[in-house]
């Protein structure tokens, strides 16, 4: 497979993934072009990859380490191993969200159906960025598919769990946004100044409503 | 130990960044203008990327007897007892204030800086206000300062085409190269928002956030560009039509709100 790499200025390549593939192949291919030489930071979201070089370094340089890399990921050779250390998390929440109510009727479901529909899918991190610890997390169940709101929000407090289009979310700090809220993460950090993010691109997620910790 | 006695506008704690973080969503953080905190930096005889204060808008400080403090305009100044020292904007879109030893905030995934969108590194993770004590490093150097040639700032911002030239007009990259664009008042460390005419598209968002890097000039529906700042997110929905380059990021950054902004194919 080949793999189209466009140069984002004088210190980054972007390249073009296939489509469909998932967190974990995308991880794989995260780890394997942060261990290269001379790459300071790399971003795989679900349809690129971006790698940043260290300043100073040629693009040229590095462009065949990267375009090797990019084509093992997609066809690792039979004998290798390709499951990253991958961690599952499971995220309490408060299904109290200031948008519940709007989502259940825009649906045509109750409350009741929203927090069972939400909390009943495993998701997977298909993508982090937008803030610090921030996941994309895929698929939300189709029932519960919306666009944005229509006008964004100026301020949507930390922790808050929302929705919108394929994708759900918490918010680790406070900030402007379009999604619809459905509830609050409860002693969840999604992001620690010492650690870092909680969660890593194709970590798995469930959502567990709170009352319901009991259940499996 | 220095003591902010007044600030007007924003001051933050600012070093080289905390690049190796994007996976994480963390943005690579650094000075806006990178060559005048090295500036300032090499007056006081610090590493260039060493934590100074990025001062919008104007900045009062004292410190013990025997600081050695500097500004980007590069003099080294060294503070008596309770001595007042001042920085201003004078029309500067951003000043740098460094002190010998630079500034004991602790290391946040490798970095000093501030990120105010995550209340994250610098000082509690805040803007500075005034009565906040900070203490001042230990110097790394024997060197006790050295002059720096002053960068050119002004002067056309060199910029890579794409990489999402499919996405815009053909005449789109010609607009870019042959316009002035001026600096929008709403531009921050996050984004500087340009005014100019407009960019067209052809295409649409990019449907699922891609990955952005500091310089990639996003364009929004509206067609007026925001180039990304060293706080930017590190994934966004807009086509990039072009990204300045490394050598350029302190030129643009410099640039006063309202000043003339001309961009030209880098080589």
């Amino acid at each position: 497979m080949s793999f189209v790499l466009l140069p984002f200025g004088d210190t980054a390549w972007r390249a073009r993934l296939p489509e469909g593939s998932d967190g974990a192949s995308r991880r794989v291919l995260l780890e394997g072009l942060r261990a290269l030489p001379d790459v300071i930071d790399v971003v795989v979201s679900e349809c690129h990859a971006l790698v940043v070089l260290a300043p100073g370094v040629p693009l040229d340089g590095a462009r065949e380490a990267i375009a090797r890399t990019l084509a093992r990921a997609s066809s690792p050779a039979p004998h290798e191993p390709l499951r990253p250390e991958l961690r599952e998390h499971r995220v309490l929440v408060r299904y109290d969200g200031a948008d519940l109510a709007d989502v259940a009727s825009t649906t045509g479901l109750s409350q009741a159906e929203v927090v069972a529909i939400h909390a009943g899918t495993a998701y997977e991190v298909t993508a982090m960025g937008f803030l610090p610890g921030f996941a994309y997390l895929r698929a939300l169940d189709p029932r519960l598919l919306l666009p944005r709101r229509a006008t964004p929000r100026p301020r949507v407090p930390a922790l808050s769990v929302a929705i919108a289009g394929p994708y759900t979310g918490v918010y680790p700090f406070a900030s402007p946004g379009g999604w619809h809220l459905l509830g609050m993460a409860v002693g969840f950090v999604p992001f620690d100044t010492g650690t870092g993010a909680a969660m890593s691109l194709g970590d798995r997620v469930r959502f567990v409503a709170l009352g319901d910790e009991a259940a499996p | 130990m220095i003591t902010i006695l007044a600030v007007s506008g924003l001051a933050t704690v600012q070093d080289g960044g905390r690049p190796g973080h994007m996976h994480e969503g963390v943005p690579p953080g650094g000075p806006l203008v990178p060559e005048l905190l090295a500036r300032a930096n090499a007056a006081v005889g610090n590493e260039e990327r060493e934590a100074g204060l990025e001062v919008f808008g104007a900045l009062t400080l004292s410190g013990t007897a025997g600081t050695l403090v500097a500004s980007d305009e590069g003099v080294l100044v060294e503070l008596g007892a309770h001595e007042p020292w001042r920085v201003v904007g004078a029309g500067a879109r951003v000043r740098y204030v460094a002190l010998r030893g630079g500034i004991d905030v602790p290391r946040v995934l490798g970095g000093r800086g501030t990120l105010l969108g995550a209340g994250l590194g610098g000082h509690d993770g805040r803007a500075l206000r005034r009565g906040d004590v900070l203490r001042v490093g230990e110097p790394r150097t024997v060197q006790r300062g050295r002059p720096r040639a002053a960068a050119d700032l002004e002067g056309a911002i060199h910029v890579v085409a794409g990489p999402d030239l499919e996405r815009f007009d053909p005449r789109a990259l010609d607009v870019l190269l042959a316009s002035e664009f001026r600096v929008d008042a709403s531009s921050d460390r996050v984004g500087i928002r340009l005014i100019g005419p407009p960019l067209r598209r052809v295409a649409g968002d990019l449907g699922t956030s891609c990955p952005m890097v500091r310089g990639a000039i996003q364009v929004p529906p509206s067609g007026a560009p925001i180039v990304m700042g060293p706080d930017h997110p590190t994934t966004g929905g807009y086509p990039v039509l072009a990204a300045v380059v490394l050598g350029s990021l302190s030129a643009l950054g410099a640039r006063p709100v309202g000043a003339v902004v001309r961009f030209v194919a880098a080589r």
